[in-house]
């Protein structure tokens, strides 16, 4: 019988989330009495509560090491399954404002009414839960249930709205979903056969210890973890679900899956690579490298050519996970941690601009936009700053300091041809983006959109506006979340 | 003095942010007169910097006082930490060199401004091009004064959107293509290289272990090859862009041709020597080894934009590309005397930035003039015989040109034979034949470019009137013209009679 003791601090953050998950579907379910808004109203306030409270704990403890489930081992530290220390802080902070973001763009009025309220925002938390022990897992078991309970909910979520563009992209999503999982756990189960163990840090000791013959086998069983997330990431090449899963699911949940799904997976991701499942000078970083580079310039030629707005954000997220790769690629904690804080502040406003004009006009076409800058003076400014912010050009230099971090971690590491690579994809993520901002701009438009913006999504974009804004003039607060 | 400096780049940015928040509504007018006072304020400050006792902040005088030694008086210093987990700081400063760029970045943003008050695109919408005019001001002097390489990069990319506007909204409005193409072109161009420079900033990072300008250059990353000859061609591949440097120029005919009048000045006069200035600012001090390895390069590819370019002018059919053809040329000039690491040359380089901004900017505004009264910037739609119909404006005309193909006793004169000198005689690690035969080739293209500047003369300015009526409408030299050449043409013969007052602040020659 193995002692095992937890730090409960640790798991504070997800286990009242989870709590919180039952009270909203309770709520909603048994207090059928109260008008719709005002149950709406109630959800959404107690979802966001929830959620602060996790920001304001992760704020609290932010330079703290709390681990959980743990074991003591005969020599060398012991062994968790879930840690608390200042590289969760940052992910959870990340994660935990995605949701909140996307709280807020479900309030009343904004959420499509054919949604049911309790389910949505009881799928939602209960996926940040899973993201949010992803990001503190330190075993393999504890990865996978992580990223089950970050999947499930997600293509439940893209399902709600039950119409035939929503059906496939759930099914799309869940069949990719279990595949990936599939591969996964047969990477896990072979590099488990090669360590012995499946706690991070122990399979890190031993794997530097193999004889070359179990590496392969080890090198070949890392490549299906990474393979794995690859999917839940989109990366190229198994990235050929996301578009349509974006377009056909409800943008309030597009929002939902380019926020804090794609951050559950890059940071489950991230926690592998730096707790030394792929040390530096292993081959498995090159593969991340390669799959970096792969996924940005795919992502962002096809980005080129969409008429969509939702289609172009789906593959300039595709883009945008390549240059989160390569940091990741060298191990570079803190670039990847902020470039996630600024992609998914950004990326909430866009879907909240978006979610504005499709409301009213659902072809969801660029030229929809045209001449925004003087019809909707307000939103414009909002979006095209967002745009700038996401192709990493001044006055979105949030977005520009995170591409610079990513750009020297690459540098600092010798990979010049990642770099080359990204410099072009800099330029071709730029055309990408302003194509878009020429629509907003261009000038007499026959039928500019304008329309009375509801007042949540008002304080929603101007929030996230805001929030880059003033990421844009300190950047360093980027770069403090996870030291 | 640095609250001056300060204020000089926050002014702008913010009055432009005020000037969106007026109300679309508020006439051409206003915006043009706001946008006048505005950059007049700049200017007046610009000016100030500028020190009244001992006239400037110069090297110490001795021969062997190559740019990018120990002694480099900076004024109006701010330094304090900005991204400390990234290492940037925000240090600005100026001194001699960026001195005279920042006035000159000033000036033309003035007279820009200036100009709109009596004449703007058809397009209209003025309050926002005022405003874009303002935000690429403070981006420019901005990275004519920043002392750190990634303070010195931001700023070199905030102009880079406001420029891609104002060519796509405001640009030639008979080729809505063509010009969405000029501006994406442009903007593309400029990012891409602006990443590659980058990439050479991190790696002169990862040798230095410091962005900062100043530490760089007293203590700079010498060796070159390996690391720093990398960093050297990335940085110098990037400027090149901006410079722009033969053949990395093809952006340049088509974004000066559709820009409106204000952004071709704007980009020929100021935007196009961030290259130029980055090249003397951080290439030649901070990789003096590794610069020297590509100097000859550098200075074989300027030799081929000198003659590349006057043989391009001399094939155009268009005023307006004409001169942006012009300008490759005279980059050409600049970018062979930087790579002569001489003292005559980088003087002769750094005047020549002054003088080709100030003839340029003149000669655009000139080819702006002639385009809104003819609604036409072909040479053949336009006819000749200009000196009959608009006497005054050919007049001009024929002056600038004059100037920007050298002759002595106008500005553009002392640049160009200080490089040729400096080619003559460049840094004892070059190889002097080289050099010898590129001053030749060089000073062949001298010859071309008082060839197309003449032929230019001859098939506009000059024919037989009876031929070529005059258009009713067309009306010479209007009294706003006037008001906003004038500073340009007394500066073009004040600095051609008396180059002494640019020259003796950057050492003794």
């Amino acid at each position: 019988m193995t002692l095992t003791w937890t730090d409960w601090q640790a798991v504070a953050v997800p286990l009242v989330l989870a709590i919180g998950a039952v009270a909203v579907l309770l709520i909603d379910g048994f207090w059928r009495s109260a008008s719709a808004q005002l149950r709406h109203t109630v959800v959404t306030l107690l979802t966001s509560a929830v959620i602060l409270f996790g920001l304001v704990f992760v704020w609290a403890q932010r330079d703290d090491f709390k681990p959980a489930f743990c074991r003591p081992v005969v020599e060398g530290p012991a062994e968790c399954s879930l840690v608390f220390e200042p590289l969760t802080a940052g992910l959870w902070a990340v994660l935990l404002i995605g949701g909140l973001g996307v709280v807020g763009l479900s309030a009343y009025r904004l959420l499509s009414s054919d949604i049911p309220v309790g389910e949505y925002h009881f799928l939602l938390l209960s996926a940040l839960v899973g993201a949010t022990v992803l990001a503190g897992a330190r075993d393999l078991a504890t990865v996978v249930i992580g990223l089950e309970v970050v999947s499930l909910p997600s293509f439940a979520m893209v399902g709600l709205r039950r119409d035939r563009r929503a059906s496939e992209g759930a099914l799309k999503a869940f069949l990719v979903s279990v595949l990936s999982t599939a591969v996964m756990l047969f990477g896990i189960s072979y590099l488990y056969g090669v360590t012995g163990s499946l706690y991070l840090t122990t399979i890190a000791n031993r794997l530097s210890g193999l004889d070359p013959d179990l590496r392969r086998v080890a090198f070949a069983a890392g490549l299906f973890v990474i393979v794995g997330f690859g999917f839940k990431i989109a990366a190229v090449p198994f990235h050929g679900w996301l578009p349509d899963t974006y377009v056909g699911a409800p943008i309030e949940v597009t929002a939902f899956l380019a926020v804090v799904s794609k951050t559950a997976g890059v940071a489950g991701l991230l926690v592998l690579v730096t707790t030394g499942v792929a040390p530096s000078g292993s081959e498995l970083r090159t593969v991340v490298a390669i799959l970096a580079a792969v996924t940005m310039t795919v992502g962002n030629l096809a980005a080129l050519r969409q008429q969509e707005a939702v289609r172009l954000l789906a593959w300039s997220s595709i883009g945008q996970v390549g240059f989160l790769l390569a940091p990741l690629a060298v191990g570079d904690a803190q670039a990847v941690v902020g470039y996630l804080a600024a992609y998914v502040v950004v990326t909430v406003g866009a879907f909240g601009a978006v979610a504005v004009v499709q409301r009213h006009r659902p072809g969801g076409l660029l030229s929809d936009y045209r001449g925004m800058v003087r019809s909707e003076p307000g939103l414009a400014a909002a979006l095209v700053f967002f745009l700038v912010v996401l192709a990493g050009l001044p006055p979105g230099l949030a977005g520009l300091f995170t591409k610079f971090a990513a750009f020297q971690a690459v540098v600092d590491a010798h990979l010049g041809w990642l770099a080359i690579v990204m410099a072009i994809n800099v330029m071709i993520g730029l055309a990408v983006y302003l194509r878009w901002v020429a629509e907003l701009f261009r000038l007499p438009a026959d039928d500019p959109f304008s329309v009375d913006i509801e007042s949540p999504a008002v304080a929603m974009i101007s929030l996230c506006a805001a929030t880059a804004a003033v990421l844009s003039i300190l950047p360093s607060t980027l770069f403090s979340l996870a030291i | 003095m640095s609250a001056i400096l300060l204020g000089i780049l926050a002014l702008p940015i913010l009055a432009a942010l005020a000037l969106w928040t007026l109300p679309a509504s508020i006439g051409d007018r206003l915006a043009a007169l706001y946008g006048s006072v505005i950059s007049g304020l700049v200017l007046i400050g610009s000016l100030l910097l500028w020190p009244r006792d001992e006239g400037w902040f110069a090297y110490v005088p001795t021969q062997d006082q190559m740019l990018g030694q120990n002694m480099r008086p900076l004024q109006a210093v701010t330094d304090v930490p900005w991204i400390p987990a990234l290492g940037v700081r925000f240090h600005v400063a100026v001194d001699s060199i960026s001195m005279p760029l920042i006035v000159l970045t000033a000036l033309l943003t003035f007279l820009c401004c200036l100009y709109s008050l009596k004449i703007t695109p058809r397009i209209g919408r003025t309050r926002s091009l005022i405003a874009l005019l303002l935000v690429i001001e403070a981006g420019v002097i901005g990275t004519f004064s920043a002392m750190d390489l990634v303070l010195f990069f931001v700023c070199f990319e905030i102009v880079l959107i406001p420029m891609w506007l104002v060519i796509d909204i405001w640009g030639d409005h008979h080729d809505p293509v063509g010009r969405k193409r000029a501006a994406n072109t442009f903007v593309l161009m400029t990012v891409l290289g602006s990443a590659l420079m980058l990439l050479g900033f991190l790696l002169v990072y990862r040798q230095a272990g410091t962005f900062d300008l100043v530490r760089l250059t007293n203590s700079p990353v010498l060796g070159g090859h390996g690391v720093p000859l990398a960093a050297a061609i990335l940085i110098a591949v990037g400027l090149a862009v901006k410079v722009p440097l033969w053949p990395l120029h093809i952006w340049l005919p088509d974004a000066h041709a559709k820009a409106p009048t204000v952004g071709s000045v704007i980009l020929a006069g100021v935007l196009l020597k961030l290259g130029t200035y980055g090249l003397i600012r951080i290439l030649v001090p901070v990789l003096p080894d590794a610069t020297a390895t590509i100097a000859p390069y550098l200075a074989g590819f300027a030799t081929v934009a000198i003659i590349a370019g006057s043989l391009a002018c001399l094939a155009q059919t268009d005023v307006k590309r004409l001169i942006a053809y012009s300008s490759v040329g005279h980059m050409g000039f600049i970018v062979l005397g930087i790579s002569t690491l001489s003292q005559a040359g980088l003087h002769g380089a750094l005047f020549a930035n002054i003088a080709h901004g100030i003839i340029t900017g003149l000669l655009f505004f000139l080819a702006g003039a002639i385009k809104d009264r003819h609604d036409t910037s072909d040479l053949r739609a336009l006819g000749r015989a200009l000196y009959a119909r608009l006497p005054r404006i050919g007049a001009l005309l024929t002056f600038a040109c004059l100037a920007s193909l050298g002759l002595p006793g106008l500005a553009g004169f002392w640049g160009e034979m200080l490089v040729l000198l400096g080619a003559y005689d460049p840094a004892d690690s070059l190889p002097r034949n080289t050099y010898l035969a590129l001053m030749v080739i060089a000073g062949l293209g001298t010859v071309l470019t008082a060839a197309y500047f003449l032929r230019l003369v001859r098939k506009l300015c000059q024919g037989d009137p009876a031929e070529y009526p005059a258009a009713a409408f067309a009306v010479d030299l209007s009294r706003i013209e006037l008001i906003t050449w004038a500073p340009l043409i007394t500066l073009t013969v004040l600095l051609g009679v008396w180059p002494g007052l640019l020259l003796h602040q950057w050492g003794t020659l």
